[in-house]
């Protein structure tokens, strides 16, 4: 579904951003993409949909290449972006305006997702909280039934009751046959909710592995300090150790936050 | 399914579609206010001249100066995904191909203006002399008419053809040049693309003093002044296919921009 390959790119007077960049990516999964400020996340979305054009390499969504924005790739992609506009009308007037351009749009799912988020279709999209008219774009996304789903940072500005919220619909609402790509840097967020994880770094994709995987691997686990000695990662918290082990233990849940951090401190998980 | 990815008639419709339900209220009150204020400025005209001195021409002028001036301001506000980043990922990210949107913008700022603009023109100018009239009876030339006021203009009501053509394509430029301009420039359109023509035409301009200077042509029209053209209509030939060249570039490179733009 995404083939990234060799990719080279950067903005103008300023040091390259990707530096034979490659990823490949299925349809089937939710996909976290993990890294510090300016990594490179938004960039490498914006480069997936067409609003950035790589300098070399090879770049293919869906089997087109982004950089034409055929119309035939843009009615299958959806991009929520960090920042977004909204013009002054309705939720039913936004959703008569724009659905139309989405062959597979589903204004049932809408209508549902909608009633979960309490926003009503006469809301005045200018009118709404940031985090409300976020939870409009995630449902009008999601009603898209684009085969890619783009979110950058889609948890910003949510409040905790709505982040439960996008997690729950959002796990809902998917096909096997759609890709969600979720750039964020508040890992707790999407915890429970992606199953592949990649991690960017200095333009370099540093680490890419399912979540079962990773189970497979290693386990966290809380600990006192005579635990840290056989740990691959620790780190101290309140009460003791959360720690990264070679998994001899039972599969546990993955602390994304503990493994981003080991991962981003050089440790190798195999 | 639609696979047709350079122009298709039924998404151009859902882009018209989309607009109108997008600037309803905006196209509203921008033709009532229009109207208002094309209103107030005939009648503060007209009684500057006194009523009873304004003429059929006198509407035509106050038209071509507001063609022109407004014209040119709502050209340079094509476009206006442009202005922010937030607003152009939405734009370039909507499933319609580079030619739907661009023919759009294309007839919404250029065509539809030429189109609308004289009809509004004619029918508040009709209205604001009805006005005057009731209150004036004594006056007769209350009645404007387009076809009249060019007559006095052009008075054998003539055109060669490539002076047709070259008043066409001069006219076009007025609002294509600014159209290019804002495809370009994302904040202050109008005034850049006035000091980007400014700087061509006195650079141009430049060039040409330097070749006449060094090839020393001063003095070479009092030996032939046919040098360049064989005659008036050599000239007008020349001139309405290059104006017709330019106005095409330009469209061209507003039409490679938005293809190539970035967000």
């Amino acid at each position: 579904m995404i083939q990234i390959k060799d990719l080279h790119f950067g903005y103008p007077r300023q040091q390259a951003l990707f530096n034979s960049l490659s990823v490949h990516l299925e349809a089937g999964s939710i996909t976290g993409l993990l890294g510090k400020n300016g990594a490179g996340k938004t960039s490498l979305l914006k480069l997936l949909t067409g609003l950035l054009h790589p300098q070399s390499g090879e770049l293919s969504v869906l089997n087109h290449n982004p950089r034409k924005r055929e119309v035939t790739m843009l009615n299958d992609v959806f991009l929520v972006p960090e920042e977004f506009y909204f013009p002054a009308i309705s939720i039913s007037d936004y959703q008569k305006a724009y659905a139309p351009f989405y062959p597979k749009f589903d204004h049932v799912l809408l209508d549902r997702i909608l009633t979960e988020f309490e926003l009503r279709p006469d809301n005045n999209l200018q009118r709404l909280s940031h985090g409300q008219k976020k939870k409009f774009l995630i449902a009008f996304a999601l009603s898209t039934r684009c085969h890619l789903l783009v979110l950058d940072e889609p948890t910003n500005g949510l409040d905790i009751p709505s982040k439960s919220l996008f997690r729950k619909i959002l796990a809902g609402s998917l096909s096997e046959d759609q890709l969600v790509v979720i750039s964020t840097h508040q890992v707790k967020d999407v915890e429970n909710l992606i199953d592949n994880i990649i991690m960017l770094d200095k333009g370099k994709v540093i680490f890419q592995q399912t979540i079962a995987e990773i189970s497979q691997k290693v386990c966290f686990i809380s600990g006192t300090s005579e635990d840290v000695e056989g740990a691959i990662y620790s780190e101290a918290v309140p009460g003791g150790y959360r720690m990264m082990m070679p998994n001899g233990h039972a599969e546990t849940e993955v602390d994304i936050e503990l493994l981003f951090n080991a991962i981003t401190n050089g440790k190798k998980i195999g | 399914m639609e696979t047709n990815n350079s122009f298709s008639f039924h998404r151009f419709t859902m882009l018209c579609k989309q607009s109108f339900i997008i600037n309803k209220k905006l196209i509203g009150i921008s033709l009532g206010s229009f109207s208002g204020m094309l209103f107030l400025i005939l009648l503060g005209n007209q009684s500057g001249a006194h009523f009873n001195q304004w003429e059929n021409h006198d509407y035509l002028g106050t038209f071509v100066f507001l063609f022109f001036v407004l014209g040119i301001i709502y050209t340079c506000l094509s476009f206006p995904a442009f202005r922010s980043k937030e607003k152009s990922m939405v734009y370039l990210m909507l499933p319609a191909s580079v030619s739907e949107k661009f023919t759009f913008e294309l007839l919404t700022r250029i065509v539809l203006y030429i189109v609308l603009m004289p009809l509004l023109f004619w029918l508040v100018a009709n209205i604001e002399g009805i006005v005057v009239h009731s209150f004036m009876p004594e006056l007769t030339n209350y009645k404007f008419s387009f076809r009249d006021g060019f007559l006095t203009i052009v008075k054998n009501g003539k055109f060669e053809f490539w002076a047709l053509i070259l008043t066409i394509q001069g006219i076009l430029f007025v609002f294509i040049a600014p159209f290019t301009g804002a495809s370009h420039f994302s904040k202050s359109p109008l005034l850049k693309t006035v000091f980007t023509f400014l700087t061509i035409i006195a650079g141009y301009g430049f060039f040409v003093f330097l070749l006449i200077k060094g090839l020393d042509l001063e003095h070479i029209h009092s030996m032939n002044n046919h040098v360049l053209f064989l005659n008036k209509e050599n000239a007008l030939l020349f001139l309405g296919i290059i104006s017709t060249l330019i106005n095409l570039s330009l469209l061209s490179i507003a039409f490679f921009k938005l293809k190539e733009k970035e967000a």
